[in-house]
């Protein structure tokens, strides 16, 4: 059994990844896939506590935010293929229409 | 089968605490299929009517329900969870009124419209009542998922899909950044609860030993309600969602999802991170203290009007952020509430008058109100009176809710936020009443204006005549205020 803080550092590690991901990545595809990687990375968290605890509650949260991910991902990805119909790119630094 | 008749039991016990927004979710489904199959394609805008009927059965329903708690504790209704329920409801109302003229114009009448709308306020509604971090995560995540798609819902305009594509990776980001904060806590609480009671005291345990995961845990959860209520320095979605987003979304945006948002910021830290106040004071104070001038300051110099009260509203959450650091949550609640309402009356008011200089296609700009008062007089002094009161100027009723939330404070001994609070009402006076300047005292520009239509007419004059007569009840609606309790 691993122990407790182990598990929160290669957690810690993957939500760093997905954060630093969406803050340097600029294709709207990959900030999604990073904003994914956090939510995995909570659901590291999640099952990891309650298996230590030995309650079920942790992991029927994580297996809801899985749920959760893929209607995330739906919606984003439709937004993202209306984006490019519209303006053929995904590129997020090429969104300057509105600012002010 | 025992099992099945537990789960039986439970239901029955359970389901009339979300009548309301079971409703809601059922209206919705049943709209979007079979609904819409049967109605043929040049009637859809009796899905309007529909959905009105839908809002008032399903607010007649909240207002009723007993008071209670199930689902395993995850939901409670109490006076708290009504009143805040019944907010959302109205936005939603005023929003689908809002909305017709321009889903007229443009002949985008569809039930996606409607049924995302139900959809989000079912969410709204499970989340001021979320009593456990994971009904909370998951109705703000409903609200969140419908609100992205009615920002871009004009799909063929650029403006509208950037808004919400922006919106969109924003909002996942900071639900990331949420749901990470909610594990964190989980794990500080030993990995049995989340229940925001239970939490509670087990926070209260844990602080000595893993002092660091609670720190980190509660600033990541407040990071994430930060975002969804547009708080300095987590806001730069919300001018640019504003903006793009149709007009009548730009107004449930800035009324909806923030009531919602911030019963639950109430319900989570007033409850839940009780125990360790001391540990989100702090940077709660900061971007408190943040949106206030930010907000203030940036909405000076901007030149459309719904950029203007969007960093305007990021003002009024930095003010509403007063109630919720307050040491009493139950009278932070009351004056977060009131603060609400007369907010939803005013700022449904000058998004009717927005929408319908918007007609014409004008209306974006601040100029576009020159000289108002000349061409629509009524219009003009509603509009007046809509800037003056978000302004806060007394005796308006935009002044006793502020009155009242800063008094709070100032009980509390936040002098330092009240001051700050006090000055930058200073400088949010300044923008409101450049826009009466305008209209009063301008030259017009020579712009035929369309006739008011019914449904704006009649919110105008429904929004004005409450906030005027309000104005006149003031210091009644403090005792009003006084309904809202939990247990």
């Amino acid at each position: 059994m691993p122990s407790m803080n182990s598990v929160l550092l290669i957690s810690f590690l993957l939500f760093s990844i997905g954060v630093v991901g969406v803050l340097i990545r600029r294709n709207a595809l990959i900030i999604l896939m990073c904003a994914e990687l956090m939510l995995n990375a909570a659901n590291l968290n999640l099952i990891a506590f309650a298996r230590h605890s030995g309650t079920v509650h942790g992991q029927a949260f994580a297996l809801l935010v899985m749920g959760l991910a893929a209607a995330e991902v739906a919606v984003g990805l439709a937004l993202v293929v209306a984006l490019y119909r519209k303006k053929s790119t995904i590129q997020v630094d090429e969104l300057d229409l509105l600012k002010g | 089968m025992p099992f099945a008749q537990q789960l039986w039991q439970a239901m029955l016990r359970d389901l009339p605490l979300i009548s309301g927004p079971l409703t809601l979710f059922f209206a919705a489904t049943i709209m979007l299929w079979p609904g819409d199959l049967l109605l043929p394609s040049n009637k859809k805008h009796i899905w309007a009517p529909i959905t009105l009927g839908v809002l008032a059965v399903s607010a007649a329903l909240v207002a009723n329900t007993a008071n209670g708690s199930g689902f395993s504790s995850m939901f409670q209704v109490d006076g708290f969870t009504r009143g805040f329920q019944l907010l959302c409801t109205a936005a939603a109302f005023i929003t689908v009124v809002l909305s017709q003229p321009q889903l007229n114009a443009l002949q985008e009448q569809t039930v996606e419209y409607y049924a995302l709308i139900l959809f989000s306020l079912g969410g709204m509604q499970l989340l001021v009542g979320a009593t456990d971090l994971v009904s909370v995560y998951f109705s703000v995540e409903l609200m969140a998922l419908c609100i992205y798609i009615l920002v871009a819902y004009l799909r063929t305009q650029e403006r509208s899909i950037e808004a919400g594509v922006k919106y969109f990776l924003l909002g996942a980001f900071s639900s990331g950044i949420l749901l990470y904060g909610i594990s964190l806590l989980f794990a500080a609480g030993g990995g049995v609860t989340t229940n925001l009671l239970q939490l509670n005291q087990k926070l209260a345990l844990a602080t000595h030993n893993n002092s660091l995961l609670v720190f980190a845990g509660v600033l990541m959860v407040l990071v994430g309600f930060a975002f969804k209520v547009a708080a300095v320095p987590f806001h730069m979605w919300s001018p640019d969602a504003y903006e793009g987003a149709p007009t009548p979304i730009t107004a449930y945006l800035s009324m909806a999802p923030k009531a919602a948002a911030l019963a639950a910021f109430l319900r989570v830290f007033g409850t839940g991170l009780a125990s360790v106040h001391s540990d989100w004071s702090a940077p709660l104070g900061f971007i408190a203290a943040a949106s206030m001038i930010l907000g203030n300051v940036a909405a000076l110099r901007q030149q459309s009007i719904k950029r203007m009260l969007a960093y305007s509203s990021i003002a009024h959450v930095g003010y509403m952020l007063l109630g919720v650091l307050s040491k009493d949550p139950l009278g932070g609640a009351r004056a977060v509430w009131l603060y609400l309402l007369t907010y939803l009356l005013m700022q449904s008011g000058a998004f009717a008058v927005i929408i319908h200089l918007q007609g014409t296609g004008e209306g974006e700009r601040l100029d576009d109100f020159r000289g108002l008062a000349r061409r629509r007089p009524m219009l003009a002094f509603a509009m007046m009176v809509f800037m003056l009161s978000l302004a806060g100027i007394p005796p308006l009723l935009g002044f006793f809710s502020k009155f009242y939330l800063f008094m709070l404070a100032i009980q509390q001994g936040q002098y330092l936020l009240t001051t700050i609070a006090l000055l930058t009402s200073a400088v949010a006076a300044t923008y409101y009443l450049g826009v009466v300047n305008l209209m009063y005292f301008k030259e017009p520009t020579g712009v035929q204006l369309p006739r008011l239509g019914t449904a704006l007419a009649l919110t105008v004059g429904c929004t004005c005549g409450l906030v005027l007569v309000g104005t006149c009840f003031g210091p009644w609606l403090l005792d009003w205020a006084q309904t809202i309790t939990w247990f």
